[in-house]
């Protein structure tokens, strides 16, 4: 019997599960919203919690635009259509923690992907980086600041700013 | 002028075309052209025919498709005349299947005026949001503490126009994965050898993946970017849609992410025969090595290391007194505030700073609750980072091991020849997979050993006996060292067959299972040394015993060191006792060497010992 188990163990040993990820997603296709920020969050409790279980249900309303990118959602029409300003925020919320710190040491490939979400051309991006440093504690107030509150007050910054303001999307 | 007439003038029409195209497609036999093949996922069966891989009966369009090229390419030409929605993702056939469509539209040049080309708006906005200039191949590096992720994994990501290296994130990946339905263990190992699960196809944005094996897993991650041209990255895509939209039953050991990631090339540039290499199993780390094989396929490589590589070998670079201000710093960011931290260059204020925030990051990312007051934490040495307003000073990582590709190939075949107690023998051993601790180390994660599925066969000179003398099902050691930051787990499982060496009973045949929790520490004293401990547990089946079996527990404690380039040394000492079954205690000692000859050939020299059993060997291994 032990044999037969560890045969089984054998098996697991060998190949690439990893992430089932927003795949089940196409067979739990329960129309608007998809499910997919279920999903995405449901798998990684099983390796180690990364995030408060609140996202899930922020990253749950979000992905619903953006979820279509993911082949074979019968339910979600939309395979390809993109609001900008969703993909930003679906980019902070995974990606807060790592954004909180490349804001304070004014770079980093986060940032960067970040800057760009807002429209912001590489070619400023020196300009946004050096800003989300000098206003950290403002953007970033403690750390209960959610990843929301965060882009709202950097679209403000960004509007207020004698350079990027002209690629503000606050106007 | 073209007048529509009424519906059944065009039908006949249509059914007028539909016959020509059907007719020129099998005078010029397109349904045994290969790429027919690869799109559809045909593979020869031992009786000459043709199935596909493919088990979504949603992706051929006629109801034998699945072994019948033929009535499938048919079904695929009449249907594209029809906006009938199809497949699991409704829509018409051109849109669905919309390589088959271009592929068969270009070998039949189909004309347009009689066979309108339907405009496919998801497609098309699919297409256009991943606006690819360039295709590129992930290899995310093994995590042992995730069996199915042991022997790491690989796949696409779709590398977007207008990007910079600083906005990779941003970039899709195709990635398949089994959609696991249960939350049974065993069910799950079942399901999962004999293509119980559904693999899908997925297309989610890299990000996600790098936080998922760089930040949450502490996986060390390798780009290949490839030489593909604008039609043949189309047809990559292309092909992806058509997949997204249907499963392929998954299997472990063949049909997996690495195998699929191949035939997706396969698609883009038919003159790769990548898949034919793999025929038992696919290993990822062999995926890459026959990519990175091909001549001119890929341009650059590029190395994204895990946060907790990072964080070791930033830690590296920091003086003993930057060290322990460092160590203070995750426990009170005040410290930044004050004296000795002040008076440091700001440079290395902000190196120490980023440092104490990439640990506190990594206890975010990885703590199973972390606690409010690491957060606090974290946001205060952020908050003394930024107005430092400086800066992170450049910093090259280097990997601990080198890329996957440079490593041995995962079988192996050894010929040797030692002394057993009072004989000579000569031994044949063979090995399915994979790696284990004195191996070659270059392109393996360091203190990973992962041996499945391996035979030795002796020869014992003076019984004349030739007899199976191990068999090992799997024997998996996770050598994880531990220092002031990190205190990873490293346990030991095996289950085998061995030949045990009594004075009432010379070789007898023994089924052992063992498995063993311990810790390890590391130095870097002549180039790099391991020591480790283990707790265990051992439980033995054999005639040799009495009431045929023995069950208990010990430990080993050992030392595995690299003594120059080529030159591995592994010694340890076990004991154990049976409290139950035969009564018994064993002490057990060996040494063991490796030296590399070339890439894939090394020789070994081991010594064991056993009570009354002490053997010696020298052989030859070849990796292939």
């Amino acid at each position: 019997m032990t044999r037969k188990l560890v045969l089984l163990q054998v098996a697991v040993a060998l190949v690439c599960f990893s992430a089932p990820m927003a795949l089940a997603a196409m067979n739990t296709d329960t129309g608007p919203g998809c499910g997919v920020g279920k999903v995405i969050w449901a798998d990684y409790r099983h390796q180690k919690n990364i995030l408060p279980q609140s996202l899930m249900a922020t990253t749950n309303g979000m992905f619903s635009n953006t979820i279509g990118i993911t082949f074979g959602i019968s339910g979600c029409t939309n395979d390809g259509k993109f609001m900008a300003e969703q993909k930003a925020t679906m980019f902070a919320e995974i990606n807060f923690e790592n954004l909180s710190q490349e804001m304070a040491q004014g770079q980093g490939e986060h940032l960067a992907s970040l800057a760009t979400l807002l429209g912001v051309p590489a070619e400023h991006h020196a300009e946004f980086f050096a800003m989300t440093q000098e206003r950290y504690t403002s953007l970033i107030q403690s750390g209960e600041t959610t990843p929301v509150a965060m882009l709202k007050a950097l679209n403000a910054a960004i509007a207020g700013h004698p350079v990027l303001a002209q690629f503000s999307t606050n106007r | 002028m073209l007048v529509s007439g009424p519906a059944w003038a065009d039908a006949a029409r249509d059914d007028a075309y539909r016959k020509e195209l059907i007719g020129q497609a099998t005078q010029a036999r397109l349904s045994e052209q290969r790429y027919w093949h690869l799109l559809l996922h045909y593979r020869q069966d031992l009786t000459g025919g043709y199935t596909s891989e493919a088990d979504d009966p949603g992706f051929f369009l006629a109801p034998n498709g699945k072994t019948d090229p033929q009535a499938e390419l048919e079904a695929a030409i009449a249907k594209f005349f029809s906006d009938e929605l199809v497949g699991r993702s409704r829509q018409p056939t051109q849109c669905a299947f919309v390589a088959r469509y271009h592929w068969l539209k270009s070998q039949l040049r189909i004309d347009d005026r009689r066979l309108p080309p339907q405009r496919c708006e998801r497609f098309q906005s699919w297409f256009e949001e991943m606006n690819a200039q360039s295709i590129t191949v992930i290899f995310a590096s093994a995590f042992m503490n995730n069996p199915s992720s042991m022997f790491g994994h690989t796949f696409l990501r779709v590398d977007r126009k207008g990007q910079t290296e600083q906005t990779r994130l941003l970039d899709y990946t195709i990635h398949y994965a089994a959609e696991v339905t249960t939350e049974s263990q065993i069910a799950f190992v079942v399901l999962g050898v004999f293509g119980g699960f559904k693999g899908y196809f997925s297309a989610l944005p890299y990000y996600i993946k790098v936080q998922e094996y760089r930040d949450l897993e502490n996986r060390d991650i390798w780009e290949y970017r490839l030489n593909l041209s604008e039609g043949q990255i189309t047809r990559l895509l292309m092909h992806a849609w058509e997949l997204g939209h249907a499963y392929f039953d998954y299997f472990f050991f063949k049909e997996n992410c690495s195998y699929h990631i191949l035939s997706l090339l396969e698609v883009a540039d038919p003159r790769l025969h990548l898949t034919d290499q793999f025929v038992a199993w696919t290993i990822p780390a062999d995926t890459v090595r026959v990519i990175t094989e091909q001549p001119d396929l890929v341009t650059d490589i590029a190395y994204r290391p895990s946060r907790s590589t990072q964080i070791r070998r930033k830690r590296e670079l920091l003086s003993h007194h930057e060290d322990r201000l460092f160590l203070r710093l995750i426990e009170t960011p005040a410290v930044a505030e004050r004296e000795p931290f002040a008076s440091l260059l700001p440079d290395r204020q902000a190196f120490v700073l980023d440092l104490a925030s990439d640990y506190l990051l990594h206890r975010l990312a990885t703590d199973p609750e972390p606690s409010a007051a690491t957060r606090d934490r974290q946001h205060s040495l952020l908050v003394t980072r930024s107005r430092l307003a400086t800066a992170s000073p450049e910093t090259t990582i280097a990997p601990f091991t080198q890329r996957p590709e440079l490593g041995h190939q995962t079988s192996r075949v050894g010929l040797g020849s030692g002394w057993r107690q009072d004989e000579f023998f000569e031994e044949l051993s063979v090995r399915a997979g994979y790696h284990d601790l004195l191996d070659p180390g270059i392109g393996y994660t360091p203190g990973a050993q992962i041996e499945v599925m391996s035979f030795s066969l002796r020869h014992y000179n003076r019984r004349d006996q030739t007899r199976l003398e191990r068999f090992k099902l799997v024997d998996i050691v996770s050598l994880s060292p531990m220092d002031s930051l990190f205190k990873p787990p490293s346990w030991k499982i095996s289950a085998g067959y061995d030949t045990v060496n009594r004075p009432d009973c010379r070789y007898c045949g023994n089924l052992n299972v063992n498995g063993g929790a311990g810790a390890v520490t590391e130095t870097r004293w002549l180039r790099h040394e391991m020591y480790f401990a283990f707790a265990e547990l051992d439980a033995n089946y054999s005639h040799a015993f009495d009431e045929n079996h023995r069950v208990g527990g010990g430990g080993t404690v050992g030392l595995l060191a690299d003594l120059t380039e080529r030159w591995k040394i592994l010694l340890s000492g076990t004991y154990l006792g049976y409290p139950l079954g035969e009564r018994s205690d064993e002490v057990r000692a060996s040494v063991q060497q490796r030296y590399t000859l070339m890439k894939d050939l090394a020789l070994r020299l081991e010594f064991n010992h056993r009570r009354r059993d002490n053997e010696a060997m020298l052989s030859v291994q070849l990796y292939f």
